[in-house]
């Protein structure tokens, strides 16, 4: 078979793809250095809000959801999956930056199937980081109404935003080829986190944040989750979280594609 | 010491300070970082907490008061980070093992990196004062509880560049980057970070009195918030907490110093 038979055969593809899921799984749960962003800080950021901002549900208009964890947890998820985003795209300007990515160009590989299976393996973790922070906000006391079909909701709308941000990840990655410059990008994650409603419903955020909010698609995404674990529609519309989810990883996973053809061609 | 050994000790100290500042010269955006981060922390805590100022008993009014001092202690907790960070590179390529085998005391070569620490911390410090003081309040407690901010910032750079060059010298490895931030990240949020004592809840609550940043924190919040009035009695604890987190983390890193073999 010719390497433009091998190209665009779809079953070659698919194990090309989960090939690549699973080095980029690999790769992210063996080093310390991608674990404790992607683990580690969301959950002590949970832990931390939790305990420290509990006080707000005190305040005239803060939904009432029983226990204040069981509301901040789905900001935590959020936090995990961009971080396991930026996480990927280090890992990819690690790649360019070490050779490996050459060798992937030089194979009869799609390109596009070189993105995707960075973005699968991203999606698994982001529904291990959902198990995980779901299950220590079930141990510290929430109490989620929405049963099992809200927490499945939940994990699957990580997914879709850990796709989402590895798509993003990738995209700059591959525009700039940098490990430092992906590594300097970690403040940049709370900015997308912060203009999002993550840990405070949106009628409570400053009313700036309010409306830059609205932009965000991370807002519908996060308060979808909220809608489906609490089993309500006040406090977010599941069909709105899971449209913007979906939109992002169209939207990234397409410009990483083009990066990647830009990269190609220069 | 004699007047000779002085003047070495001083010139060494000096040296090793000045190529540590001229790394910020060299690399663009060398401070961006340290600046960013707490400076985004500041803003988006501000936006999403910023309600929690209506609770009744909260020390102030303005939500954004409370904030700045903790941004500005992260601020130089990262900067103070930063130089066992950059240690680790140089114990990489091999630039420490140069300087071990000089004729200058080991001590003296912890000396550059914690003041070029407290240099460094100045520029993030300064960025978010100024940027919390445009949209907050100002400075409810005066020139005092602006040097006390600035005492407590400065001195905190220094834990954090001893905690630093404690694991740098430990793992002789850039690796070790994260771990350095992480733990600065961890000991500033494991307090009194978003509300004061009384509001903490669960184990925070229980942690939050014996973590010494607590009190560091509250000796810098002397500068902005209107309900901890410049005193002694709020400056003390935070003195007793820096000199005490400083002779731990010193100690450990002669420590370290002494176990590394040419």
């Amino acid at each position: 078979m010719s390497s433009f038979a091998i190209e665009r055969d779809l079953a070659t593809q698919g194990r090309v793809i989960a090939a690549l899921a699973e080095r980029a799984l690999r790769v992210q749960l063996r080093r310390a250095q991608f674990l404790l962003p992607s683990f580690l800080l969301p959950l002590l950021l949970l832990a931390v809000i939790a305990s420290g901002t509990s006080a707000a549900q005190q305040l005239p208009g803060f939904p009432s959801t029983g226990s204040y964890v069981g509301f901040v947890v789905s900001g935590t998820i959020m936090q995990g999956t961009l971080l396991a985003g930026l996480m990927a795209g280090i890992a990819i300007a690690g790649d360019i930056e070490g050779g490996f990515f050459d060798r992937l160009l030089s194979a009869p590989v799609h390109r596009a199937s070189i993105v995707l299976g960075r973005v699968l393996g991203t999606a698994l973790i982001g529904v291990a980081q959902a198990v995980l922070f779901l299950s220590v906000a079930l141990a510290l006391g929430a109490d989620f109404k929405g049963g099992v079909v809200g927490v499945v909701l939940t994990i699957t709308l990580a997914a879709l935003s850990a796709s989402a941000a590895a798509g993003l990840g990738a995209t700059i990655a591959l525009r700039t080829g940098s490990l430092s410059l992906m590594q300097n990008l970690f403040p940049f994650v709370f900015v997308l986190l912060f203009t999002a409603p993550a840990f405070f419903p949106r009628a409570l955020l400053n009313p700036v944040l309010e409306t830059i909010s609205v932009a965000n698609p991370l807002s519908y995404v996060v308060e979808g989750m909220r809608g489906a674990l609490f089993d309500s529609a006040a406090l977010g519309s599941v069909w709105a979280g899971f449209a913007a989810g979906i939109g992002s990883v169209i939207l990234t996973c397409t410009l990483a594609v083009w990066a990647m053809r830009s990269r190609v061609r220069s | 010491m004699s007047t000779h050994g002085l003047a070495y000790t001083g010139s060494v100290g000096f040296a090793l300070w000045r190529r540590s500042l001229l790394e910020l010269a060299r690399v663009r955006g060398g401070l961006l970082p340290t600046t960013v981060a707490p400076l985004i922390f500041l803003l988006g805590s501000l936006g999403q907490f910023g309600r929690l100022d209506q609770l009744v008993g909260f020390p102030t009014t303005s939500y954004i008061a409370w904030l700045v001092p903790l941004s500005c202690l992260q601020a130089a907790g990262f900067a103070g980070g930063a130089t066992g960070a950059n240690l680790a590179r140089d114990i990489e390529a091999g630039w420490f093992d140069r300087l071990l085998s000089s004729p200058a005391p080991r001590p003296l070569l912890l000396l550059g990196p914690v003041m070029a620490a407290m240099t460094r911390c100045l520029v993030p410090v300064t960025v978010i004062l100024i940027a919390g003081l445009v949209i907050g309040p100002g400075l409810t407690g005066g020139l005092f509880g602006l040097l006390m901010l600035y005492l407590a910032a400065i001195s905190f750079s220094v834990v954090a560049s001893l905690w630093g060059i404690t694991l740098a010298l430990r793992a002789r490895s850039q690796q070790v980057g994260p771990l350095i931030q992480n733990g600065v990240f961890i000991a500033v949020f494991l307090s009194t970070a978003y509300t004061p004592l009384p509001f903490l809840k669960g184990w925070l609550a229980v942690a939050a009195p014996y973590n010494p940043v607590t009190y560091v924190l509250q000796m810098g919040r002397q500068a902005t918030v209107s309900g901890i009035e410049p005193s002694w009695a709020h400056t003390w604890p935070g003195l007793l907490a820096l000199a005490g987190m400083i002779l731990f983390f010193g100690l450990l890193a002669l420590r370290q110093l002494r176990r590394v073999d040419l």
